[in-house]
Formats: structure tokens, C-alpha cells, sequence
């Protein structure tokens, strides 16, 4: 309790208060418009992060990250076109209330629903997190090695459609990450002769070329020159019908709980959690066939669902060092801008900081229910009168302006041009880009892990399977391997029946 | 179309593979292992994708780019910005990026696009030089004043 209570102490000062406020109103406009994502916005905002106070800098991501979920769900009420991928879901049911007339209730609904859904996943992380935590404290080097090898392989199995996929993603983030000195032996490694290359490539150059440039080159391909007018923005109040509300509890406990279980596993997401607790939802109606066509249990369901992902998703980030989801990824982006590593031991080095983010996505759970009400969707459903054209350069200089306080280099805008063409073929070639920025998070901690338990084995390599946890976690990780290429067999071998008995 | 490049892109990720284990092969002891095995690795599995794209035989279409010319022109736009950003300074090219851009993808209400570029680029100039103090490119044209001053 004393971990929260110093914490929560330190949040509630003026700095980290006005950074979740306004990260939070930041946070449900990028989510209002199409085209732009939490991480996308986090990308572009960690740079600006280096001079900040670490609860200032994790505040904002908090901010971003929960109102932004929120956001997206105007778009998709109104106009039937999902905020973030997270917010698809939201749209089966959102719009056809939107077109019955009961758009202000459907909004309504989604805040609350995103409130209660961020509320329940935070407080998951707060009594989970620091549990995981305490078992690390029996990690050495052999244990580090196979938590980043773990955190990797699982999320390049996950995340995308093609398990070798992912995989290649992580081992060129790897391998990005070895550009540099070698900090055990003081070799450069890859870098060309190149002094600015003797650093390694920037952690953040690169996530924000990944990240944000494709889909700058998305919007510009779309080339939306007109944006929407005000009757499609229009909104008419809906009065709730009695005991309408209390009927929403059943689906906000299911779907908290589909959430925050969606959000432990890495590399599934937002999008996934609000399917399943919408499909829950539908399952457990007694009038399923209403789905679809203006249920606010729909609504509540996807949109509880989505948020409950959120903080869940920290709590393999914060005590293992393994991103549930790419907006985690960027979090341990941001404990590292602070001089941090993230993994296990962080809970141990700097108690405040974690339990202080903990209560960070708590408080802008809360902020939902204050700052997403009608006034403020009104406003930020306003945005979306703005032609997308003019969001391309827009976007562009906030990601230069980023890029290059960070060293004050110009090289460094080529490279993020040259990260970003790279982040969008590879995403048009279903390569994906989460793992390549694991790889180059993690990385360098495997590989220092892995030399270190040589070294103190002596070379004997049998040393990283024999000590029971890192050999318990080299069993997950061939599991999770091979999880993929047994049910691959098992498709094909099913097909084969199939055509045997044709 | 889905089978060739992912067929290119095996091959692509195998030269890098093979490229990084050759390099990493000048270098002394551990350092030079880990990136060796991480090179040999990823060739390994970009010759995986390769040969499960050649094995699949799939005539799918996977479209690369949705309008070619629109992306080519804000790659172009996006290169002449970053470039211009030392020469010309910050702001200049970023109000130069601001009109260029929109134009270039056919965006045609010139007095829009100028408000929005002098308003977006004020904005920036309050938040990123006066408020938080972060230092960028010296703007030409203030140099050029000076030096005629």
C-alpha cells in the first residue's frame, strides 16, 4: 500500500496533474481523427520527452493512450469509420444508433463504457504487476536472456498474419540494435566508418519513422480534400430510458475481465479484446438478433473492451520487460529516454516511478468520464471538418521537430524518412513493425544477458537451461514457436481429409 | 503478384543476413558471434518466406501502393522538405512544406492552405521555440537580414 501511497503523492502535484489533463483532451481529439492513432501521437510526443520529468513524460503517455481509445469511438458512431483499429467493433452498433437519431446516447455510452473499461484494467495492473514483479527477484543473467527471447518470439508469433514473419521483424530489430560500440568489449559494430553511427541508430528516430510517416503516406494516398461537412457532424440528444443504464453493468464486469485477459497475452490488441467482448456480449443477450442494429450493449461491450486492453497490456511490460502490444513498446521506449532499463528489475530500482504510472492510467481512466462528455465530443467531432490533405505536412513537421531536438542532427530526419519508406512496404508486405522495435529494445539486453551467464559459467553454455526458470521459459518459448507450425499441420492434415473424402 | 514479392522479399532479407553474418565475421570474439548467428538466422528465415511463397503458388493480388502518384509526390515533397530544413531553416520550409504539400496532391483553395500554414506554423514556433526552448534550424532569411544589417 505504502508503494501506491508514495506514488500517488507524487502524481498529484501540478506537473504529472496537468500533463494527464492535457494529454488526455490530446488524446481524444488524435483519436476523433481517422487516420491518426495513439501510437502514432506517442511516437511523435516521446522526443519532446528527454527534458521532462519521468512522471510528466509517462503521464502524457497515459493521457494519450486512454483518451485516444475513447476518441476513436466518435468517428465511428457518427460516420460509421473507426477513430483506431480498436474502435471497428464500436461501428456495428454505434452507427445504426447514430442513424435512429440516438447519436448523443451512443456517445454517452462509449465514454462511460471507456471509463469503466481503463478503471477495471488499471486497477488489474496495480494488484497483478507488482506480484509478476516479485517472482523476478529470483532472475539472473540466464532468466534475463530468455525473458527477452520470450518477450520477442511472442510477439513476433502474435502480432501479424505470418508467424516467420514476425519472427524476421524481431531479428532485424536485433540486429539494428547491434549497430554501435559494443558496450562489453568497445568494438563498432556496422558502422561504416561513420562517427554519428557510433552511438547506434536512435531508438526513437526510428519509432517514429515507423510509426508515424506510413501512415502520413496513408492520408496522402487517400488525398481527402474536402473533410465533412456540419449536418454530418450534427447530434441529437437521446434521453436514457429507465434502468437502461444499470443494465449496462453485466456487460462492463464481462468485458473488463475479456480486456484485461486480452491485454496480459502479448501481442494481442484493442481490436481483438473489443470483438471478443462484443461477441460475449451478443452470446449472453437475450435478444441477439438486435445486435447490429443499435444495441448500447454493443456499443458498451466494444468500447468496455477495448479499454480494458489498455493498462493490462503494461502489466507484461513493466514487470517482464515484454510489451503486450506496440503502445507498451513505447513505454518501455519511454523508461528508457529516462535512463531506465526496462524488465524486472524496474520495480525494484525505481518503485515510485512504476506505482506513480500505475496510478497515472487510473487518474486518466477517470479523466474520461470528466473530459469525454458531450461538450467535448461536440468539439473535437468539430476536427473532422479539416481536409486530410492538410494533415500530411502537418504531421510531417511535428515528426521533424521531434527527430531533431533529440541530437539536434539533420542525419537524423534521413534516417526517419528512410525507417518510415521502410515501415510502410514492410507493412503492405504484412511484415510487421512491432517486433522490430522489440528487438531493438530487447536486444541489447539479451545480449548482455547471454554473454554475462557465459562468463560466469565459463563458457558452458548448458548453464542457460539448467536453472529451473530459465528452463521453464525456454520451454514457453519453443511452445510458442512451435504453437503456429502445429496448428499449420493440423489445417493441412484437416484439408487432406477433406479432400480424401470429396 | 502476393507470391513474387514475397518471394522478393525473402531474397532481400537473405542478402541482409548474409551481409551482416559476413561483416560481423572482422570482429573480435563474442562481439562478432552474436551478430554472425543473428545474420545466419535471418537468412535462414528470409529464405523461409521465400520458399513457402514459391511452394504456395498463390495468384492473389496484394496491392503495393493504392495511388502511385499521389505517394510518389509526398515521398518527393517529404525528401525536398528534409533536405530544405538546414539551408532554408525550420520555419521557412515548414511553411514552404505547409502550402507545397497540400497543392502537390491537388488541394486547390490557395487561401485556406496559406491561413492553415501561418496559423499551424505560429503554433509551432509558440510551443517549440518560446515555450519549451528547443533549439532548431537557424531560419536563411533572418541570416541574410543580419549579414545586410
Amino acid at each position: 500500500m505504502e508503494f501506491y501511497t508514495n506514488a500517488l503523492a507524487e502524481v498529484l502535484t501540478f506537473g504529472p496533474l496537468m500533463a494527464m489533463i492535457g494529454a488526455t483532451l490530446v488524446g481524444v481529439f488524435i483519436g476523433a481523427l481517422p487516420g491518426l492513432n495513439p501510437v502514432m501521437a506517442i511516437a511523435l510526443l516521446l522526443p519532446l520527452t528527454y527534458s521532462m520529468d519521468a512522471l510528466v513524460a509517462l503521464g502524457m503517455v497515459a493521457g494519450i493512450y486512454n483518451g485516444s481509445m475513447y476518441g476513436g469511438a466518435i468517428p465511428a458512431i457518427l460516420l460509421r469509420i473507426p477513430g483506431t483499429p480498436a474502435s471497428i467493433a464500436t461501428t456495428f452498433d454505434g452507427f445504426p444508433m447514430a442513424d435512429k437519431g440516438e447519436a448523443s446516447k451512443a456517445l454517452k455510452i462509449a465514454c462511460w463504457s471507456s471509463a469503466v473499461g481503463g478503471i477495471a484494467s488499471a486497477v488489474a495492473l496495480m494488484t497483478v504487476g507488482p506480484l509478476l514483479a516479485r517472482v523476478t527477484l529470483f532472475f539472473g543473467p540466464a532468466e534475463y536472456f530468455w525473458i527477452a527471447v520470450f518477450g520477442m518470439a511472442s510477439v513476433g508469433v502474435m502480432v501479424g498474419s505470418d508467424p516467420v514473419k514476425g519472427i524476421m521483424a524481431a531479428v532485424l530489430g536485433l540486429l539494428i540494435g547491434t549497430i554501435g560500440i559494443d558496450n562489453l568489449s568497445g568494438q563498432a559494430r556496422f558502422t561504416f566508418d561513420q562517427t554519428w553511427l557510433l552511438g547506434g541508430l536512435d531508438l526513437i528516430v526510428v519509432l517514429v519513422g515507423l510509426y508515424a510517416l506510413p501512415p502520413v503516406l496513408q492520408l496522402a494516398e487517400k488525398c481527402d480534400l474536402r473533410g465533412l461537412s456540419a449536418a454530418q457532424l450534427k447530434l441529437t440528444n437521446a434521453p436514457f430510458r429507465r434502468g437502461e443504464l444499470r443494465g449496462l453493468l453485466p456487460t462492463w464486469l464481462r468485458s473488463s475481465g475479456i480486456g484485461i485477459g486480452v491485454g496480459i497475452l502479448p501481442g494481442a490488441g484493442g481490436n481483438i479484446a473489443a470483438f471478443l467482448s462484443y461477441n460475449a456480449a451478443r452470446n449472453a443477450s437475450d435478444d441477439p438478433d438486435s445486435f447490429g442494429k443499435g444495441n448500447p450493449q454493443g456499443v458498451a461491450a466494444a468500447e468496455c473492451g477495448n479499454n480494458a486492453d489498455n493498462a493490462a497490456s503494461m502489466i507484461p511490460a513493466l514487470s517482464l520487460g515484454i510489451p503486450g502490444n506496440v503502445v507498451a513498446a513505447l513505454v518501455l521506449s519511454a523508461l528508457t529516454i529516462h535512463g531506465l532499463q526496462p524488465g524486472p528489475q524496474l520495480f525494484h530500482q525505481n518503485p515510485i516511478l512504476v506505482g506513480g504510472f500505475m496510478m497515472e492510467m487510473l487518474i486518466t481512466s477517470l479523466l474520461i468520464f470528466a473530459l469525454g462528455g458531450a461538450l467535448a465530443t461536440r468539439v473535437f467531432a468539430q476536427f473532422q471538418r479539416l481536409p486530410g490533405v492538410l494533415l500530411v505536412p502537418s504531421i510531417l513537421i511535428l515528426m521533424c521537430v521531434g527527430v531533431y531536438v533529440i541530437n539536434g542532427r539533420p542525419v537524423d530526419l534521413w534516417v526517419m524518412l528512410a525507417a518510415g519508406l521502410a515501415g510502410y512496404f514492410l507493412e503492405k508486405v504484412n511484415v510487421p513493425l512491432a517486433p522490430i522495435i522489440l528487438g531493438m529494445i530487447l536486444g541489447p539486453m539479451a545480449e548482455q544477458s547471454v554473454r554475462r551467464a557465459l562468463l560466469i559459467s565459463r563458457g558452458d553454455a548448458t548453464e542457460l537451461l539448467t536453472r529451473p526458470i530459465s528452463a521453464a521459459l525456454a520451454i514457453m518459448t519453443v511452445l510458442v514457436i512451435a504453437w503456429p507450425i502445429v496448428k499449420a499441420l493440423q489445417r493441412r492434415n484437416r484439408a487432406r481429409s477433406i479432400d480424401h473424402v470429396g | 503478384m502476393e507470391t513474387r514479392q514475397d518471394i522478393v522479399l525473402g531474397l532481400i532479407f537473405i542478402s541482409l543476413g548474409l551481409a551482416t553474418a559476413w561483416m560481423a565475421t572482422g570482429y573480435t570474439g563474442a562481439s562478432g558471434a552474436y551478430p554472425i548467428v543473428l545474420g545466419l538466422f535471418l537468412t535462414l528465415l528470409g529464405g523461409t518466406v521465400a520458399v513457402k511463397a514459391a511452394r504456395s503458388g498463390s495468384t492473389q493480388t496484394r496491392v503495393l501502393v493504392n495511388a502511385p502518384v499521389k505517394l510518389i509526390t509526398a515521398v518527393a515533397i517529404s525528401t525536398i522538405y528534409v533536405a530544405a530544413v538546414v539551408p532554408l531553416g525550420f520555419y521557412t520550409a515548414s511553411f514552404l512544406l505547409m502550402l507545397a504539400m497540400p497543392l502537390g496532391l491537388g488541394f486547390r483553395r490557395g487561401v485556406y492552405a496559406l491561413v492553415m500554414a501561418a496559423g499551424f506554423v505560429a503554433v509551432v514556433y509558440l510551443v517549440f521555440t518560446v515555450l519549451l526552448e528547443k533549439p532548431l534550424p537557424r531560419e536563411a532569411v533572418l541570416s541574410l537580414l543580419g549579414a545586410g544589417g
